[in-house]
C-alpha cells in the first residue's frame, strides 16, 4: 500500500485495494478483521488499479467531504466522501492543460488538500502542481513549483498545513522540504530537514501530528539499502518551526 | 465573536489533548489497525491555526454542549434560511478570517540538521518463507526486514530461556539484490539458493549453495511484477513462478537467467486466478496447486474490479495458456484467510497451506474440492505459530515447517501434526516472547490525531 489517510473529524480510515478497484473506509477504531463501512466500487466509479498503478492512494478532505483518487488516463477523480457502492465521481481532473503526463500520473501521483486556502496540489513529475480546490476538466494548475533549485522530487503521500499553507513534500536526494502554496516556479524550500543524510532512510510517506509539533516519516528500502541494514522505519522529528 | 450555530453536520465540542501512545499494526498486507475513541469537530475560535491543530491535533471529546440561543449569538431559528458554506469556494475554515501563506521572499532555505526525536523499527528479522536443504540438513529463512537469507542447522532449537538462534551464515548487503523477497527456494539437486522479490525489483536471484555475506547472485532473472513463490519440476527441468496480478503462472527452463522468457504462462480469465499467492507442485501425480486471494478487475476497463472469496485452484502440472482448473477448493469451510506459501507431501499428496490470517498451518488432501474443511490444522496456544505465511515440507524428515512474521521464528511440526501441538524445534531469532511490528513494507502512514497513533500499512 503506497497511500492512504485518517480522517480525523469522521473518525475513518480511508484505504485503496487496487486489485479490486476500490476504496474502503473503516471506523477509526477498526480491529482486525472488520468489514468496511463504505464501499465505493463499480463501473461509474472510473477507479482502475494495476497494472497502470491507479487507485494505490487516497487522500480525504474531511472539511469538504470529498475523497481523491489518482486514475487513469492521468487523472484525478473526486468523490464524496459518504459516496458508497457505484458512485461516480463528482469531478474530475485530467487533461492536457493539467500538466499531468501521461502515463506519469497513474499511481505515482499523490494529492493534498488546503481546505483552508480552497487548493489541491499535486505531486507529479517531480512538481507541485497547485490547482483550485474545485478544479475540474482540463484546467491549468494555478501554480507550479519544480526545478533545481527547488529540488522538488517526488513521494508516496505527503501534507499540508492548511492554517500556514505549508506544503511538506519530498525533495531530490532525499531531503524534507516545506514550500508554501504561494510559491511558484523554482522556488527553494523555505526550511528543509535532510531526511536520508542524517539517517539512511528515505521517506516515502509524510504525516503531520500538529499537537506536538512533530513530523513523522515512513521509510521502506527503496533499492538503496538502509545504512543499518533494517529496511523498514519510521521517522519522528520535531519540527516546531513549521506550526508555528 | 461568540459561537455560532454553522450549517454543518458536526457537533459542536471542546477539545483538549490526551495522553501520548503509539500503536502500530496490519494495514492488510494491506490491512489496518486502530484503537479506541471518538472523532470530534470543533467550532469556537477565530483563530485558524489554533483551531486547525484542535482538529488535525489530539482531539478526545470532552464534552458536548448546547450553543446559547439568545442575546447576540448568530443563532438562527428553525425556518429561517441558513448560510451555506458548502460552495465551491467556501468552507467551514474560510469563514474564520483570511487565509496566512505567503510566497517565499526570505533570502533562502533553513536547513535544519536536527536528527529524528524517534524512530520506531524492528531490529530482527522477520521471516517471509522457509526452505529446507535436506542433504545438508540446513533450514534456510528470508528476512523481510533486514533484507537477509539466513542459514541455520536444521536441528537447532532455542529452547526455552536460550538466547536467539545463531545463524550459520547470512546472505546480506547491497551486492545481493535481496530486498522484499517473498520465497526462498532450495535446489534439491544441486543446492542453488532462489529468492523471489515481490515488489521492487521483479528479479529471481540464485545463489550458490555456500554463499554468505554481501555477494553478488550467480544468475539474476527478470520476471514480471508482483511475483510471490517458486516451485521446480525437477523431472522435466522446468522451474513454476507465480504472479500476484495479473494473476497467471509462469513457466521457464531451469537455468533460465537474464531477460529469458517463460516457455509458457497459465494466464486468463478461464484459470480463475485472481490475486495469485502461494504455489505449490505435485511432481508425482501432475498436479498444481496455486492460491487466490480473491481480488480482481479486467485491467482493460476502469470499475470492472470485485472481490471473491479466497481459494485454491488445482491445475494439469502443464496446464498453458487460459486453461480452467481441474477443481478448485473454496468456501467457508477451508478457513483459508489470506493463504500464503504452500508445500505438497510427495509422498501422500496432501497439500499443506500456511493460512496467514487464520494463525495456522492447515491441510487438504490432494483430491479435495469445493467447500471442505482442512483434513488437518494446526493451530493454538502451544504451536508458537504468529501470523505463518511460510511452510515447507521435509519429507525425508517427515516434518513440517513454517515461518512466522509475527514473532521473528520458525517451527517445526511431525507431517502428521494437528490440532494444538507444541513445535518439535523452534528457530528464534529474536528474544523470547517478542512480538514482531510485523513491518513487511512500510511505504505509508497516517496518523490518528483522535487516538494519538502512528497506522502503518503493510
Amino acid at each position: 500500500m503506497h497511500g492512504f489517510a485518517y480522517d480525523a473529524v469522521h473518525d475513518e480510515i480511508v484505504v485503496t485495494s487496487p486489485l479490486a478497484q476500490a476504496v474502503l473506509f473503516f471506523k477509526g477504531d477498526a480491529n482486525g478483521e472488520t468489514p468496511p463501512v463504505r464501499v465505493i466500487q463499480g463501473p461509474h466509479t472510473q477507479i482502475d488499479g494495476p497494472p497502470n498503478l491507479g487507485n494505490d492512494r487516497v487522500t480525504v478532505d474531511p472539511v469538504n467531504d470529498e475523497v481523491y483518487v489518482p486514475a487513469v488516463p492521468s487523472s484525478i477523480l473526486v468523490f464524496d466522501r459518504k459516496a458508497a457502492g457505484d458512485a461516480a465521481p463528482k469531478r474530475v481532473l485530467t487533461g492536457p492543460d493539467t500538466g499531468f503526463e501521461a502515463p506519469g500520473i497513474r499511481g505515482m501521483a499523490t494529492v493534498a488538500v488546503d481546505a483552508v486556502h480552497n487548493v489541491m496540489v499535486v505531486n507529479h513529475a517531480n512538481r507541485l502542481l497547485i490547482f483550485n480546490r474545485t478544479a475540474s476538466g482540463n484546467t491549468k494548475p494555478l501554480r507550479v513549483i519544480g526545478g533545481p533549485n527547488s529540488g522538488v522530487g517526488q513521494i508516496s503521500s505527503f501534507q499540508i498545513y492548511a492554517p500556514k499553507g505549508w506544503i511538506l513534500a519530498n525533495g531530490q536526494g532525499g531531503f524534507i522540504g516545506v514550500w508554501s502554496i504561494e510559491d511558484n516556479g523554482d522556488v527553494p524550500p523555505r526550511w528543509k530537514i535532510p531526511v536520508q543524510q542524517l539517517t539512511g532512510y528515505t521517506a516515502s510517506g509524510i504525516a503531520l501530528d500538529p499537537a506536538h509539533e512533530e513530523v513523522l516519516l515512513s521509510c521502506a528500502g527503496q533499492r538503496a539499502r538502509p545504512r543499518d541494514g533494517i529496511a523498514n522505519a519510521v521517522l519522528t522529528f520535531s519540527w516546531p518551526e513549521i506550526y508555528k | 465573536m461568540r459561537s455560532c450555530v454553522i450549517d454543518t453536520e458536526f457537533p459542536v465540542a471542546y477539545i483538549r489533548g490526551c495522553r501520548r501512545n503509539v500503536m502500530v499494526a496490519k494495514l492488510g498486507r494491506y490491512g489496518l489497525i486502530a484503537g479506541v475513541g471518538v472523532g470530534v469537530f470543533i467550532l469556537g475560535s477565530s483563530a485558524v491555526d489554533r483551531l486547525w491543530k484542535r482538529v488535525t491535533g489530539a482531539p478526545r471529546l470532552i464534552s458536548v454542549e448546547e450553543v446559547p440561543d439568545a442575546g447576540d449569538s448568530c443563532y438562527r431559528p428553525a425556518g429561517e434560511e441558513t448560510p451555506r458554506l458548502s460552495g465551491p469556494n467556501h468552507n467551514l475554515f474560510s469563514d474564520f478570517g483570511e487565509p496566512s501563506a505567503e510566497a517565499q521572499a526570505g533570502p533562502g532555505t533553513v536547513n535544519l540538521d536536527r536528527p529524528p526525536a524517534r524512530i520506531l523499527r524492528d531490529t530482527s528479522p522477520i521471516y517471509s518463507s522457509v526452505a529446507v536443504d535436506d542433504k545438508n540438513n540446513e533450514v534456510f529463512l528470508q528476512d523481510n526486514n533486514l533484507w537477509s537469507i539466513r542459514v541455520f542447522s536444521r536441528l537447532d532449537n532455542a529452547k526455552p530461556g536460550a538466547p536467539p538462534t545463531e545463524a550459520r551464515r547470512v546472505i546480506a548487503g547491497n551486492k545481493t539484490d535481496v530486498q522484499f523477497n517473498s520465497c526462498v527456494y532450495i535446489d534439491p539437486i544441486n543446492g542453488d539458493v532462489y529468492s523471489v522479490e515481490n515488489d521492487i525489483g521483479d528479479v529471481i536471484v540464485t545463489f550458490s549453495h555456500d554463499a554468505t555475506g554481501d555477494v553478488e547472485p550467480v544468475r539474476k532473472l527478470r520476471v514480471t511484477h508482483r511475483a510471490y513463490a517458486m516451485a521446480m519440476d525437477e523431472a522435466n527441468q522446468e522451474f513454476f513462478v507465480s504472479i500476484q496480478h495479473p494473476p497467471q503462472v509462469a513457466v521457464y527452463r531451469r537455468g533460465a537467467s537474464g531477460n529469458e522468457k517463460p516457455k509458457r504462462l497459465l494466464i486468463g480469465e478461464k484459470t480463475q486466478l485472481t490475486d495469485s499467492h502461494g504455489m505449490a507442485i505435485d511432481a508425482k501425480r501432475k498436479l498444481l496447486f496455486v492460491n487466490n486471494w480473491g481480488n480482481s478487475a479486467d485491467d482493460d476497463k476502469p470499475g470492472s474490479g470485485r472481490f471473491g472469496p479466497p481459494s485454491i485452484t488445482v491445475y494439469r502440472l502443464d496446464a498453458n495458456g487460459d486453461e480452467a482448473p481441474l477443481r478448485i477448493i473454496q468456501g467457508p469451510k477451508t478457513t483459508l484467510d489470506w493463504p500464503g506459501a504452500m508445500s505438497v507431501n510427495p509422498d501422500t499428496g496432501d497439500l499443506y497451506v500456511a493460512n496467514d490470517m487464520g494463525q495456522a498451518i492447515i491441510g487438504f488432501r490432494s483430491t479435495d474440492r469445493g467447500d471442505v474443511a482442512p483434513s488437518r490444522m494446526i493451530k493454538g496456544a502451544h504451536t508458537g505459530l504468529s501470523y505463518p505465511v511460510g511452510v515447507f515440507v521435509d519429507s525425508k524428515n517427515k516434518e513440517v515447517w513454517a515461518s512466522n512474521i509475527g514473532n521473528s521464528t520458525a517451527t517445526v511440526y511431525p507431517l502428521t501434526a494437528n490440532g494444538d501441538a507444541a513445535p518439535l524445534r523452534t528457530i528464534r531469532s529474536a528474544e523470547e516472547g517478542k512480538q514482531s511490528l510485523r513491518f513487511g513494507k512500510t511505504q505509508a502512514l497516517a496518523y490518528d490525531s483522535t487516538r494519538e497513533q502512528i497506522l502503518v500499512p503493510n
